[in-house]
């Protein structure tokens, strides 16, 4: 049971990352909040279910083709229905929203509201530390990883993740810099959306399609957000762990109070949030603007 | 006061203003339209309309005046709700006690939300909120013998006797509280409120004891939304989960963004348009859903402030000299008599160069 | 009346107006920088000075067309930029950045959260070149030593006059052709104003062509060969230290300068 909570942390945890990390990078750059972003996640599973039984792609191709499928529909969302309202702030939560329930509503029509799963990308068991573990777990919980130790690296070691980062702090400067910042945002909400398609996509085998699974992801992401102090991506990870740890530990101690998984994770928010409330790892300066 | 006067008097008011003159029309054919139409099903689209747009303009009286944008409102129409079915069916009172009791505990409720948020600013409330009514719909499910768990409390007491009865009850009581937290924003606690969303920190700074103010707001929003879910409960004769849902905490955010923030008559106003609409649409059950998103996607996209400052910007055009607004067929300002018409901007006409005095070389 | 831009001039900005709603910022205003010099812009508060480098640097226009839509979108502007002979005043401001003309900001504005050596290498963003970026950040932590101690300090926790080197440091490590500096010495103590000062020429004799907005007129008048004095949104006076000086009108209601 002990590895069972383990993994199962260790899944939750990585998928929740890859979400938070993604949607702080592009409220951070883009001044969004993207309450589509957990739609990309659920798009990436239904585009693989429809490569693989309708098209007949393998599962690693299907994968990679579905990720960039959401890519290019989440850049071109941004550009055309987004960054156009960029100060209309409020406007902005709305048409995300309502883009997050034109996915929904989309998968509903084409795949009807079933339960669909996807086919494993690997089979059998490998033993890890003595503990015999499926290989789908081991290989997604080490492709998540690999892809937000990738995203870090590009964000801090790239002159691509400097822009990125600076664009973050203050648009106009950097823009006075030389830096493109509509195509650095644009670039950014690539990264974040294949982050969430790519999650989507390494857990889609694991996990049950339904149009509605991006609602609770992203109430969880909010909270892993706020939690982790907004912008940064230390704290959303550390977050992401504590969430996902106290979800696990709800589910497998209280088997029969697996609903109330959400509402302790989000008790942790609050009462975390009384004591710090810039979050775990928010930084303030005096006198910001 | 003479009727004669009371009628200039009006006429000054009211018809003079294109914006003023269509609400008050919406309000005579909605009071008068029973007379001449009474299909249950309209009428039960029509209360439901009227319920749902004070919790609209509760939200807005929240997050648009002061700033507070709560992704969470739910769980002010969801306690209400639950409480007033509660009192109903275990302790027998009627809809006229339990409909206020539901909007005390919501009072209590935007304490219990509000202490919390205090500390937090602009973008993390709202994330924040979000939370709330999920926690409480865990509650929900974990005691479900009081709640009964998925399916709700059922068979409340209706709200009225009738269908008609209900639909007058719901469409005064949306006049009435709408006209209230209108009253409210326009207030002496309604610039404290503008203040805040503005700059709390030079609010806070003028003497403001900001977060009692903060506090008030949620209080105050959070007893509107009260109301709202005890009709809500009453009327459906249901409180299930589906009130503490996320998407009941978007639907006020969607109506009042859509018809225009920070004025009370926009949210009202956008509840109008989009509620009946989204049960118009029933005739392609399919589809409903996604066309009503598409349709708030686009109409958002080429009307950015919303529904009724775009409406406003047609009709009526503001005074350049004392910022009164006109009817746009006024030539001249109704109170100051300054000239109107389309201010130009004094950059835009072609400028001497040599004029600005002595041009450096 | 329109004299063609000389062609030797590095910066020529000619019957400049900009209109914020109905305030009128800028009045045709005209002024030019050659090549090599430090040229200092001085006058009262709200003349425009701010707003002259905002529009000179494309960020006027970048903000009217990103509040498109909006109230505080309706914003006018006329008349022409010219930079090394080409119009930039239809350029964005990054555009206008890699063309080599750079704004040191008012308020400093240090990319807060980042380390003072991020701040220096996202001025650097341009740069392709290693070498001549080694170059540039060795003669940037020569001219202001802080910055290499305190390469890994979050910058915003700098103190005041430490974000203001690192916002020149920053700005020159875009390997400008022209700086356009908007109030360096703001909230700096007398000595380190004057040293300030100092680095300001030095980078100047460096080849590096400078704009210098100021409110220490005297110190600006004594730096800079020649300077122009904006009040109420329009030039009114402009030539070197000693005609400014001369002239009494000028001196009284503009500068606040002591008779000599
Ligand atoms: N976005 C804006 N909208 C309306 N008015 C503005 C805006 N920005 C600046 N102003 C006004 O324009 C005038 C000129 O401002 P600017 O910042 O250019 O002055 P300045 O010469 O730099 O003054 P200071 O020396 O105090 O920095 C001021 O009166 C200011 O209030
Ligand atoms: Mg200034």
């Amino acid at each position: 049971m002990l590895t069972d909570i383990l993994i199962t942390t260790l899944i939750n945890a990585s998928v929740y990352a890859m979400l938070a990390t993604g949607f702080s990078l592009i409220f951070g750059v883009a001044r969004i909040i993207n309450l589509a972003h957990t739609a990309f996640y659920m798009l990436a599973g239904y585009f693989i279910f429809s490569f693989t039984t309708v098209l007949g792609l393998g599962l690693l191709p299907a994968m990679l083709l579905s990720i960039a499928l959401v890519v290019v529909i989440a850049v071109l969302s941004y550009r055309i229905l987004i960054d156009p309202m960029r100060e209309h702030e409020a406007a902005v939560l709305i048409i995300t929203v309502a883009l997050a329930m034109v996915f929904q509503e989309l998968m509903l029509v084409f795949y009807g509201g079933h339960f669909r799963s996807v086919p494993q990308l690997v089979s059998g068991y490998v033993t890890v530390l003595g503990v015999r573990v499926s290989s789908q777990y081991v290989v997604t919980i080490g492709a998540l990883v690999a892809i937000l130790a990738a995203v870090w690296l590009v964000l801090m070691k790239t002159r691509l993740g400097l822009a990125i980062r600076a664009t973050a702090q203050d648009r106009e400067i950097a823009n006075v810099m030389g830096m493109d910042v509509s195509l650095i945002s644009t670039v950014t909400m690539a990264i974040a959306s294949a982050q969430a398609a790519a999650a989507g996509a390494l857990v889609a085998p694991l996990f049950i399609l339904e149009p509605r699974m991006w609602l609770y992801p992203l109430t969880i992401v909010l909270a892993i957000v706020v939690l982790g102090g907004i912008g940064s991506l230390k704290g959303s990870i550390i977050a992401s762990a504590i969430i996902a740890l106290s979800e696990t530990l709800v589910t497998f101690l209280l088997p029969s109070g697996a609903f109330l998984k959400g509402a302790f994770s989000l008790g942790v928010m609050i009462v975390v949030l009384l004591i710090r409330p810039e979050g775990l790892f928010g930084v303030s300066f005096e006198g910001e603007r | 006061m003479n009727p004669r006067r009371l009628y200039r008097r009006f006429a000054s008011e009211v018809l003079v203003l294109p914006g003023r003159t269509t609400v008050l029309a919406v309000c005579l054919v909605l009071l008068i339209l029973p007379l001449f139409h009474r299909h249950p099903y309209t009428l039960r689209v029509l209360s439901l309309t009227f319920i749902f747009a004070i919790f609209a303009a509760s939200w807005d009286l929240l997050s648009g005046f002061v700033g507070q944008l709560s992704l969470g409102h739910a769980i002010f129409f969801g306690v209400a709700a639950y409480t007033s079915a509660l009192l109903n069916l275990q302790a027998g009172l009627p809809p006229l006690v339990t409909i206020p009791a539901g909007a005390l505990v919501a009072v209590l409720m935007g304490l219990v939300v509000g202490i919390p948020c205090l500390r937090l600013k602009g973008q993390y409330l709202s994330l924040a909120t979000m939370g709330f009514p999920i926690i409480l719909t865990g509650l929900v499910y974990l005691f479900s013998d009081l709640t009964g768990g998925e399916l709700g409390v059922s068979g409340l007491a209706r709200l009225g006797p009738t269908r008609l009865s209900e639909y007058y009850i719901a469409l005064v009581l949306v006049l009435g509280l709408g006209l209230i937290m209108w009253k409210i924003t326009d207030s002496k606690v309604g610039l404290v409120f503008h203040a805040i969303r503005e700059d709390e920190i030079t609010a806070r700074a003028s003497g403001i004891n900001t977060p009692l103010y903060k506090l008030l707001a949620f209080c105050l929003s959070g007893f509107f939304a009260g109301i709202s879910g005890g009709l809500y409960s009453h009327f459906m004769r249901v409180a299930g989960p589906s009130t503490l849902s996320v998407l009941t905490s978007f639907q006020p955010v969607i109506w009042t963004i859509f018809g225009g923030v920070a004025s009370i008559y926009g949210a009202i106003a956008g509840t109008f348009v989009l509620y009946p609409l989204m049960e118009f649409l029933r005739v392609a059950p399919e589809l409903r859903t996604l066309i009503f998103a598409a349709l708030v996607v686009l109409v958002l996209r080429f009307m950015p402030e919303g529904l009724t400052p775009w409406f406003i910007d047609r009709v009526e055009s503001e005074c350049p000299r004392c910022k009164e607004h006109n009817a746009v067929t006024r030539r001249t300002c109704r109170v100051c008599g300054a000239p109107l018409g389309r201010p130009s901007a004094p950059g835009a006409g072609p400028f001497q160069p040599g004029k600005g005095g002595r041009v450096a070389g | 009346m329109v004299t063609p831009p000389e062609a030797s001039n590095l910066l020529e900005v000619r019957g400049l107006t900009v209109c914020y709603d109905t305030a009128m910022l800028l009045n045709n205003v005209s002024l030019s920088v050659g090549r090599g010099e430090l040229v200092g812009l001085v006058g009262p508060n709200g003349a425009g000075k701010t707003t002259l480098l905002r529009t000179v640097a494309g960020l006027v226009r970048w903000e009217k067309q990103s509040k498109q839509g909006t109230r505080a979108g309706n914003i006018t502007i006329a008349g022409e930029v010219r930079f090394d002979g080409e119009r930039i005043d239809s350029l964005p401001p990054h555009v206008i950045a890699r063309r080599g003309l750079v704004l040191c900001p008012e308020r400093r504005r240090p990319f807060t959260e980042l380390t003072v050596a991020d701040n220096l290498m996202a001025g650097a963003y341009l740069q392709k070149d290693r070498r001549a970026l080694r170059e540039t950040l060795d003669m940037v932590h020569q001219m202001f030593p802080v910055l290499k101690q305190r390469a890994r300090q979050i910058s915003g926790t700098l103190s005041g006059g430490e974000q203001q080197m690192l916002a020149i440091g920053r700005a020159l490590m875009t390997r400008p052709r022209l700086l356009c500096v908007d109030e360096p010495s703001t909230g700096l103590s007398p000595l380190v104003k004057k040293e300030l000062f100092a680095k300001i020429s030095e980078i100047n004799r460096r080849g590096i062509t400078v704009l210098l907005v100021e409110q220490d007129t005297a110190l600006t008048l004594s730096v800079c060969a020649r300077s122009y004095v904006l009040s109420h949104s329009r030039i009114v006076a402009s030539g070197a230290r000693q005609d400014l000086l001369a002239d009494q009108t000028v001196h009284r209601s503009y500068l606040g300068l002591q008779s000599p």
